[in-house]
């Protein structure tokens, strides 16, 4: 084979490749960014033995993605925890994911009073699932009710939220979860 | 390789690494200015999952907005440098008073070379849109302040606006209008 033959054959292939490392060098600072955004989470206070020493209930984001679950936020406001999220368009399932970890870091027993509901009802049964128990947050007529978690000390909990429709749903929907201590 | 890819790969290069630059830089920066304690995690699964958490809401909302802001004028303050250098190279052309004035200012190296080219032009207003769209997104999303939102859509608007007029110029280039040159 001709050299210019080689050449000619070896510029079929890197042209294509360098087309590929193009869209590279705008795909890559594109993701970076995205992941560079800064989320919020309650940061873990250590002490100088790298021990977790705060006597106090902590609740934590887990995160992740989910093709229900999207742009999961967790506030928290004179010790009024708010999680938001929003229910994506659906077909008719059930559909759960871990949402918040609870740690209830006192030497006593604590009690949290929970209640979740979607801003416009969509017929949606709403549950949470902690230590598979099930507690129900919204009925699908829209009801929604208060439940009372009790957390024993020095416990960690995974707090799982559960949505499940007999029909599609075709909008997105905001759901908000107010966690408080009593 | 065609010329022209190879000159794209190279003019991609510098926005690409600044794009991220700019963002990383001013989150760091800001963190270490403020001290505002930060961690670094990678709780969610799948390409890049690294994320940056802060403790309050409104603390990372303030980061997010800041780093967004430093991304934005390290693509834009070049962009529009680019844009500037070639509108004043052409009109110096057209029109010699350009000159006298260019003189004034002190900035006749602006004219002495073009060596700006359309192709940069572009690219480096490619990368000012991908910002912008970046920023926008999450001023929607509430992520960043609605004003830096505002002012990155204007920016990649005006930005859009140059680089059209550029390609006019080169296109008159190649193909003068006759009124002007039969």
């Amino acid at each position: 084979m001709r050299k210019s033959e080689v050449k000619k054959i070896l510029l079929l292939v890197v042209e294509p490749l360098a087309f590929g490392i193009l869209a590279l060098l705008f795909i890559i600072p594109t993701i970076t960014v995205v992941n560079l955004e800064p989320l919020t989470k309650t940061l873990k206070e250590f002490d100088v033995l790298g021990l977790s020493n705060k006597a106090e209930l902590q609740i934590t984001i887990v995160g992740g993605t989910h093709q229900a679950f999207e742009k999961e936020r967790l506030e928290s406001t004179d010790g009024v925890y708010k999680y938001t999220t929003i229910l994506k368009g659906r077909e008719s399932d059930r559909y759960s994911k871990p949402i918040l970890e609870i740690v209830n870091n006192k030497d006593e027993e604590t009690i949290l009073e929970i209640y979740g509901y979607t801003h416009l009802p969509t017929k949606s049964d709403i549950t949470m699932i902690v230590n598979d128990q099930v507690y129900r947050l919204q009925r699908p007529n829209g009801d929604v009710e208060t439940q009372q978690l009790l957390l024993l000390p020095r416990q960690k909990y995974i707090l799982y939220l559960a949505i499940e429709n007999f029909s599609n749903v075709q909008f997105d929907e905001d759901f908000e979860l107010s966690i408080k201590e009593i | 390789m065609s010329k022209l890819l190879k000159r794209a790969l190279k003019n991609s290069l510098i926005p690409a690494v600044l794009m991220i630059a700019g963002k990383a830089l001013g989150i760091f920066i800001l963190s270490a200015k403020y001290g505002f304690p930060l961690e670094i995690g990678n709780d969610v699964t799948g390409l890049f999952s690294t994320q940056i958490y802060f403790q309050d809401s409104d603390v990372t909302n303030f980061v997010n907005s800041v780093s967004d802001l430093v991304m934005l004028i390290t693509i834009a303050v070049p962009t529009i440098y680019l844009i500037t250098k070639t509108a004043i190279f052409q009109s110096t052309i057209q029109n010699p008073k350009t000159i006298v004035k260019v003189t004034k200012f002190n900035i006749l190296k602006w004219i002495t070379r073009d060596d700006t080219t359309f192709l940069k032009i572009f690219l480096w207003c490619a990368f000012l849109w991908l910002c912008s769209a970046l920023i926008i997104k999450n001023s929607i999303e509430g992520d960043t302040y609605s004003w830096i939102g505002i002012t990155a859509g204007l920016i990649s608007l005006f930005c859009g606006f140059g680089s059209l007029k550029t390609f006019e110029v080169e296109t008159n280039k190649v193909y003068p209008s006759n009124s002007k040159y039969y």
